[in-house]
């Protein structure tokens, strides 16, 4: 197995190609989770395990299953299913093992089903072809490029409301002008993967 | 008081979970019955206006052993060249390009961008200026990517600005290829 | 029934009001006519969708509503990503793995659970349709802001002089963000002129 690749696709996945800011996935609770620092890094921390989670059972299922039986078509069905049921599972073993944890999370788990990344995660992961390994650290990178933006972007809010803006950008508005320039600033990574 | 549980919800779940997921592999094996010829259809078009536009004497155009290898042969049934599918990852997504070369594989006829999800006026400009210059282009050695100035040797490739990444993929993918395909057609 | 459709176009208008659905409304607007298109399809998902939910809603165990909603999307989406690789080959292959994701698209989920599911089939199609109208008008909206400034053209007509330069950042992710946000921001001062203009009224919130 060739680390440089491994390397590659996980700084790519977190943080040249971040899937909040250039493949716009992720932009409900992006802009909906990010007003405190501290909720950002929960709902993270929970994507960033169900992404790798998402990215492994996904990868066995589509190629052991769908592909040598010609159900390719029955893909996003069965994606959206394996996502939907692990979250699902998620939320019972951590209510199971620590409620405290499951108090902090808890109203976050089932947001989880329908952020666009980790559907986009499985689908990216077909189209490019990664082999078992480039998924399961693509779906890791993915995660935590999410909860870098996530968690950037609340620290960025929780100072805006120290300032004055204007009454019709208030909430979204804002929010996405932001978000915007942090795109601009994560555009200045590009460099790092072709030099 | 399990089995109870058993008895009413769980089977009432499950059932209803079943029906919907067989009424939707239904539906989905129809529109995939119907769809599917008119995809093949159209992914074969592209592949031949691809190869016509590279190859525009191109009289008989025949895919080879090797898949996604084409043979070129003109009007006198001479072999003109081949054309041949590369694909990898660009910025955005997969990017998948036809290309042609001749029969001694030393120098490329033309490349075509048959699928780029790359960013529009950056790196979609693969298919624009960037793309002109692989048509007699020395493939003797790997070809070479370069930034900031003009192309003085043969075999080298001025990356467009801004989009060192596409470029390079394309670079990457075009010499992976060649090389498989010279290896394949036994030639040196 | 009428008031069902018009909430879509305006009061809760999926963009510019509830901010639903925003990966491909940011994803796929570069232009205008790829805007139109996966408007279309989202609509197609929406109303189809909203139908089947609201017909079944009475045989559906609560427990298991949203994997049994997300299952139907899901069908309705792989048909409609088919119909486009068949049929529009070009502007399927440009819109890419946005199509597939309109399956997580929060708004169709959101209009099953908030409208479809408690409602009869008539009402929540004439919902889905406003909700999918507004949507689309929405993504044209946007492409076109997008596609007028960062390539000088509209719908691929090129419609700025000769000396104009594209500016490049309209079709960078950044350039989405900051253009939504400036039309969010447009879309709230008209609302506001327009409340101020007549009466008050109640804008109830749905999700």
């Amino acid at each position: 197995m060739n680390v440089e690749q491994i390397i590659l696709i996980f700084v790519a996945a977190s943080v040249t190609n971040n899937f909040v800011l250039t493949y716009f996935l992720g932009i409900c609770p992006f802009i909906g989770v990010s007003n405190k620092v501290e909720s950002a890094v929960g709902l993270g921390v929970a994507t960033t395990f169900v992404m790798t989670m998402a990215a492994t059972f996904t990868w066995l299922i589509y190629h052991y299953i769908l592909v040598p039986n010609g159900l390719v078509f029955l893909q996003y069905v069965t994606f959206i299913i394996v996502i939907a049921s692990f979250v699902q599972f998620v939320e019972m073993v951590i209510r199971k093992i620590s409620p405290a944890l499951y108090k902090a999370l808890g109203i976050f788990l089932p947001l989880i089903t329908t952020n666009c990344a980790i559907l986009g995660l499985t689908l990216f992961m077909v189209l490019r072809d990664y082999t078992f390994i480039e998924a399961v650290i693509f779906g890791l990178g993915a995660g935590v490029g999410f909860t870098l933006a996530l968690v950037l972007m609340a620290g960025i809010r929780e100072e805006l409301e120290f300032a004055d803006v204007p009454d019709s950008l208030k909430g979204a508005g804002i929010t996405l002008i932001l978000a915007g320039m942090l795109a601009l600033s994560f555009m200045g990574f590009g460099g790092l993967i072709s030099g | 008081m399990i089995k109870n549980f058993f008895k009413s919800d769980v089977i009432k779940m499950i059932s209803a979970l079943a029906v919907v997921g067989v009424f939707s592999a239904i539906t989905l094996v129809f529109v995939y019955e119907y769809s599917m010829p008119k995809i093949e259809e159209n992914i074969r078009r592209a592949t031949d206006e691809g190869i016509k536009s590279i190859f525009p004497e191109a009289d008989t155009v025949e895919e080879m052993k090797h898949k996604g290898v084409f043979e070129v042969r003109g009007q006198d049934k001479n072999l003109m060249g081949y054309a041949f599918i590369a694909e990898g990852n660009g910025y955005q997504g997969p990017i998948q390009v036809i290309a042609g070369v001749d029969p001694g594989l030393r120098t490329m006829t033309g490349l075509q961008i048959l699928e780029s999800q790359e960013t529009p006026g950056l790196g979609a400009e693969i298919a624009g200026d960037f793309r002109k210059q692989f048509s007699g282009l020395s493939v003797v050695d790997e070809i070479e990517c370069i930034k900031n100035r003009e192309p003085d040797k043969p075999g080298e490739i001025e990356a467009i600005t801004g989009a060192t990444i596409s470029s390079q993929a394309v670079v990457n993918m075009l010499n992976n290829r060649l090389a498989e395909l010279r290896d394949k057609l036994g030639v040196k | 029934m009428l008031k069902d459709v018009v909430k879509g176009l305006w009061r809760e208008n999926p963009i510019f009001v509830q901010v639903l659905g925003m990966c491909p409304a940011l994803a796929v607007t570069t232009r205008s006519i790829f805007g139109l298109s996966m408007g279309m399809a989202t609509t197609f998902v929406l109303v189809s969708s909203s139908v089947v939910v609201s017909l079944i809603r009475k045989a559906v165990p609560p427990q298991v509503r949203i994997p049994m909603y997300t299952v139907v999307i899901a069908t309705f989406v792989t048909a409609a990503d088919y119909f486009l690789k068949a049929n529009f080959f070009e502007i399927s292959k440009a819109l890419g793995p946005y199509v597939p994701l309109i399956v997580v698209n929060c708004l169709i989920l959101g209009r099953a659970e908030a409208f479809a599911s408690k409602n009869g089939v008539l009402r929540s199609f004439l919902d889905a349709a406003g909700m999918g109208i507004g949507f689309t008008a929405g993504l044209v909206i946007l492409g076109s802001a997008r596609e007028l400034l960062g390539a000088g053209s509209l719908f691929g007509v090129r419609v700025m002089g000769e000396g104009f330069t594209n500016w490049i950042i309209m079709v960078l992710p950044a350039g989405a963000f900051i253009t939504l946000g400036l039309l969010v921001g447009v879309f709230n001062l008209a609302d506001q002129k327009i409340k101020k203009d007549t009466a008050c009224h109640v804008t109830e919130k749905s999700g």
